[in-house]
């Protein structure tokens, strides 16, 4: 460094200039620069500036000046900072040298470069090696190797001759030499030294690549603990594992894969991964590069394979593994976690046989089974279980169960733990509970489920029989209805209902019977039926089992029983009770519909009082008409007879008057008498009449005729008929009936021949329909009812001698047997009367 | 005709307390048979007086036939004929029932008590006239009657 003064004068300068021109200090001061800078100075501020510098011995030697100006108090002064570039020029020159073949290489290298000479000084280096080493070309330039390679480089070169140094040199051609270079700010780094010879004109020189390895050694460092990391994770891990590089070499392995493949680790290192996994895993790998072998592992990563293993003995043995890549310095290399599953292998086996057991069973099942994880998922479901869903296994497999049960099932999961799930189980086992399934069409049925635990591999699963009961369900609900329209009945009923079961308890009553007994019904239900029918009801009951009460009842459905009944307060009254049997769910249950029948009872019996009388009045009547006319036959008898004596001895012999006197007495008497005699046998007709018989009417009609026979045969009536049947009568009092009717149809008659016809035509229900048909007068059909009365006429006794009782008397008699009498007639064309008898027993089948 | 009685006289006790039936039983018994000397006992006490010749009976000739009608005051017809054939020297007369009493039990208690037989009287006076016609023509000419020596 030199100031200048304005007058070109060296006014300061430094040791380094003394040393660089060889002077003194004061050798210097006031000296002109033109002195040490001959030429080309004056002119140039600012820029470097190449100039020749001349040291004291005359010598001359390259030089470049920055010049600046400073303010002194003289005025400007001017500052020149000076650099032997003699160095420089002689490595330009060399430079200039190999610019042909290696400026462009040297500073294009990526790597830092450095030449150095066989002193060890560097005599050339590139831009890398400026910013790598942290100097200014300049100040390596000529400067020891060592100032930037401490160790290590130097002692590579023999100082006493190239030769050596090549010899040397040849031991080092091509390898990386690690190093510690030297920053310009004294911190080291680790660097990689790639050494070469390269000829010059000023010998051989060395050239350095030198790279810094400070990255390269963070990540070896950190590979090393990684390494160190990962062979604690491999030497513990409970599987074998082994490290295999993409030629298929076992790089590395654990102790438990040591045991597992019964060799040591040596044996195995650097061998073919195929020595322990025969076949599978080598193809696996393809060996023509990394990117290939992560294609291929790609598709490996995560899964389990199954091998077989080999054993150093030979023997074979089933393996999972699961590869995943490894990067490492150098290339991609597969991890293989290596599992024997010899064990599993044999529990898969088993368990595939208790599968096959249990999925026979499952299939089996009249109910669809369905099993479910604790995640509430469908593990396993039956064929029954597809058909009651309407889906397809695989639908299923794997959905959560609450797609077939919407509410009510996953509830009774929880999912954190198979111990709380088996105590929530617990309490379903066995129980069967109601939910709603629902279909893959979305409808929605009625199902019970019976859960069970199912311990397996994975946990505790559930299996749940699911019964579809629709069925139970409609029955249930129109059991409900029915019995809520029985109940509605049962309160409805007119009558008192009482529900009995096969203990003889009240278990439903009706409000009706409430009233009847006068208890609430809370007091009955629960209690003993006898305490309202104290005899005859639970007799009726076997309460031994319902079977038999259901024979006992069949005896008495539908038959009234009569029995007695109690009330609450004691009192007693009659009651009529019918049965029926009531199958209930559980029992046989028996109703009685209780009728109180006190009244029909107190009817009866004023009914059976009145029938006595009417009985003892009938019978009195009978005997009062009996003896009445009786009694009054005697003195009827008197009179009648004795007027006809009188007309008899006196008749003409009296005047006039007193025969015609005793003509009306005679008349009168005998009228009566016969008024009498018929009245007696219209009273006889109920008091005298006989039992009914099987008779044939034929029979009866033909007496009749012969009772008649002197009317008949005084008025030449001709009386016919078609076969009669037999029939259940009275005999006597049929003979006269036919005899009255036939009688009349004789009697009223014009002149002219009587025809009387009778027949008799099936009547339905056994009976039979007699008509006797006349050829007589007739009878105005305004009299049909009055000529059934007593004692009514339609002639006068001049016409037709008669008492009128006739027709009573058939009335009577017909409606004794328990038939109707009728006539149809028009005056002038005949009667005909017709009658109904029972048939008898022969003609029930004709 | 069997004469009975040398006499030729027919004696007939009528047991009949209605003095009218009494009357007519006479005149048709007079149409009939003009041998016969009906007596008349109006009461069964009568009946059995005059056929025990008692007191005023004493001279009472034994009937050749006996009409005993059944309904009588005191004595009743009934237990006249069970007085009459429970005596041994009485119970040969040929005792008839004639009666208006047509009842079944009274027939059958007359020939339980063994009357000869049984005759209803009829209303009609022409039949009550033709009855006791029969009863001379079948008891007092056909039939062979015991002679009172007898007793």
């Amino acid at each position: 460094m030199l100031v200048l003064d304005q007058a070109g004068n060296i006014v300061l300068l430094n040791v380094q200039a003394e040393r660089q021109f060889g002077y003194g200090h004061d050798e210097l001061l006031q000296r002109p620069i033109t002195d040490i800078v001959p030429s080309g100075f004056a002119q140039q501020f600012g820029t470097g500036l190449e100039l020749i510098g001349r040291r004291k011995d005359r010598t001359e030697f390259p030089i470049e000046i920055m010049l600046t100006t400073v303010e002194g108090d003289d005025g400007f002064l001017v500052s020149a900072a000076i650099r032997d570039i003699t160095s420089r020029r002689s490595a330009e020159a060399h430079l200039a040298q190999v610019e042909g073949r290696y400026r462009g290489l040297l500073e294009a290298a990526p790597d830092a470069m450095v030449f150095v000479d066989s002193h060890g000084s560097i005599v050339l280096l590139n831009v890398q090696a400026e910013k790598q080493f942290g100097y200014h070309r300049d100040e390596l330039l000529g400067q020891q190797v060592s100032a930037i390679i401490p160790e290590g480089f130097a002692e590579r070169l023999i100082a006493d001759g190239t030769r050596s140094a090549a010899e040397a040199l040849a031991q080092q051609i091509g390898m990386g030499i690690e190093l510690i270079g030297r920053r310009k700010d004294r911190t080291e780094f680790p660097i990689e030294i790639m050494l070469s010879p390269h000829e010059s004109d000023r010998g051989i020189l060395v050239t350095a690549a030198i790279r810094d390895i400070t990255v390269r050694r963070n990540a070896e460092t950190h590979l090393a603990q990684m390494e160190a990391r990962y062979r604690g994770l491999m030497e513990a891990a409970p599987d074998g594992m082994v490290v295999v590089d993409p030629a298929g070499a076992i790089v590395l392995l654990n102790v438990r894969a040591e045991q597992q493949f019964g060799y040591s680790r040596d044996e195995l290192l650097g061998q073919q991964v195929s020595n322990i996994i025969p076949e599978g895993f080598a193809e696996r790998l393809i060996a023509d590069g990394t990117r290939s072998a992560a294609d291929a592992l790609a598709q490996q990563i995560g899964m389990g394979i199954e091998l077989i293993g080999r054993r150093k003995d030979r023997t074979e043995f089933p393996i999972e593994i699961m590869l995943s890549p490894l990067k490492s310095g150098q290339a991609i290399l597969v991890t293989a976690a290596i599992r024997d599953i010899s064990q599993r292998k044999k529990a898969e086996r088993y368990l595939s046989q208790m599968e096959g057991r249990y999925r026979g069973l499952l299939e089996a099942a009249p109910d669809a089974m369905v099993v479910v994880d604790a995640a509430g998922e469908i593990v396993l479901l039956n064929a029954q279980a597809e058909q009651q869903f309407g889906y397809r296994r695989d639908a299923l497999l794997g959905q959560p169960v609450t797609n077939i049960i919407p509410v009510g099932f996953a509830e009774r999961l929880i999912a954190d733990g198979t111990r709380n799930a088996a105590e929530a189980l617990a309490q379903q086992i066995g129980m069967g509970i109601e939910l709603l399934g629902r279909r893959s069409d979305g409808s929605e049925f009625p199902i019970e489920l019976m859960l069970s635990p199912l311990a397996s591999s994975e946990g505790i699963l559930v299996t749940a029989a699911i019964r579809n009961i629709s069925v139970r369900k409609a029955a249930e609900r129109h059991l409900a209805q029915m019995e809520g329209r029985y109940r509605g009945l049962l309160e409805a009923a007119p009558d008192a209902m009482v529900v009995v079961n096969a203990g003889g308890e009240i278990v439903i009553l009706n409000v009706r019977a409430e009233e009847q007994f006068g208890y609430h019904r809370d007091e009955l239900v629960g209690q003993r039926v006898t305490n309202i029918i104290p005899e005859g009801f639970a007799e009726r009951l076997i309460a031994d089992g319902t079977r038999c009460a259901a024979e006992a009842l069949a005896q008495q459905i539908g038959t009234g029983i009569e029995l007695s009944g109690l009330r609450k307060d004691g009192s007693r009254f009659p009651i009529e009770i019918m049965l029926s049997p009531l199958e209930s769910a559980d029992s046989i249950l028996v109703t009685a519909a209780i009728r109180d029948i006190t009244v029909r009872k107190a009817a009866e019996t004023h009914l059976a009082e009145k029938v006595d009388e009417l009985n003892r009045s009938n019978e009195e009547l009978g005997q009062f008409a009996y003896i009445a006319s009786h009694d009054l036959q005697e003195p009827l008898r008197m009179v009648a007879s004795y007027t006809q004596l009188l007309s008899r001895r006196y008749k003409g012999k009296l005047d006039s008057d007193a025969d015609e006197f005793i003509a009306f007495a005679v008349d009168g008497a005998s009228r009566m008498q016969r008024l009498i005699q018929d009245l007696l046998a219209y009273s006889r007709i109920g008091t005298q009449g006989a039992g009914m018989s099987e008779i044939s009417s034929e029979g009866a009609l033909e007496q009749a005729l012969t009772n008649l026979g002197g009317t008949i045969g005084d008025t030449g009536a001709v009386v016919t008929h078609d076969a009669l049947p037999p029939v259940m009568a009275d005999e006597t009092q049929l003979i006269q009936l036919f005899q009255n009717l036939v009688g009349n149809g004789i009697k009223y008659q014009r002149p002219g021949v009587p025809a009387i016809h009778i027949s008799a035509r099936p009547a339905g229900g056994g009976k039979w329909a007699f008509s006797v048909k006349d050829n007589g007068l007739g009878i105005d059909p305004k009299y049909f009812e009055r000529i059934f009365g007593m004692f009514q006429r339609l002639h006068k006794r001049e016409e037709f001698v008669g008492t009128g009782i006739g027709l009573a008397l058939c009335k009577k008699i017909v409606e004794r047997h328990g038939g109707n009498i009728s006539v149809e007639s028009q005056p002038g064309l005949g009667s005909t009367f017709r009658f109904e008898l029972s048939g008898g027993v022969q003609s029930w089948r004709s | 005709m069997a004469i009975v009685n040398p006499t030729g006289i027919i004696d007939v006790l009528l047991v009949e307390d209605s003095p009218g039936d009494v009357r007519l039983t006479q005149e048709a018994f007079r149409e009939a048979n003009g041998s016969i000397r009906l007596h008349v006992a109006s009461d069964g006490v009568e009946a059995m007086s005059f056929l025990n010749r008692e007191g005023v009976n004493a001279n009472a000739p034994r009937p050749d036939l006996i009409l005993l009608d059944l309904n009588l005051p005191r004595l009743d017809g009934r237990e006249v004929l069970a007085l009459i054939k429970e005596n041994d020297s009485l119970k040969t007369i040929p005792t008839v029932i004639l009666t208006t009493s047509e009842a079944e039990a009274d027939i059958v208690k007359s020939y339980q008590l063994r009357a000869n037989c049984y005759l209803s009287k009829p209303v009609q006076l022409d039949a009550f006239e033709s009855l006791v016609g029969s009863i001379n023509d079948f008891w007092l000419n056909k039939v062979k009657l015991p002679t009172q020596k007898q007793d």
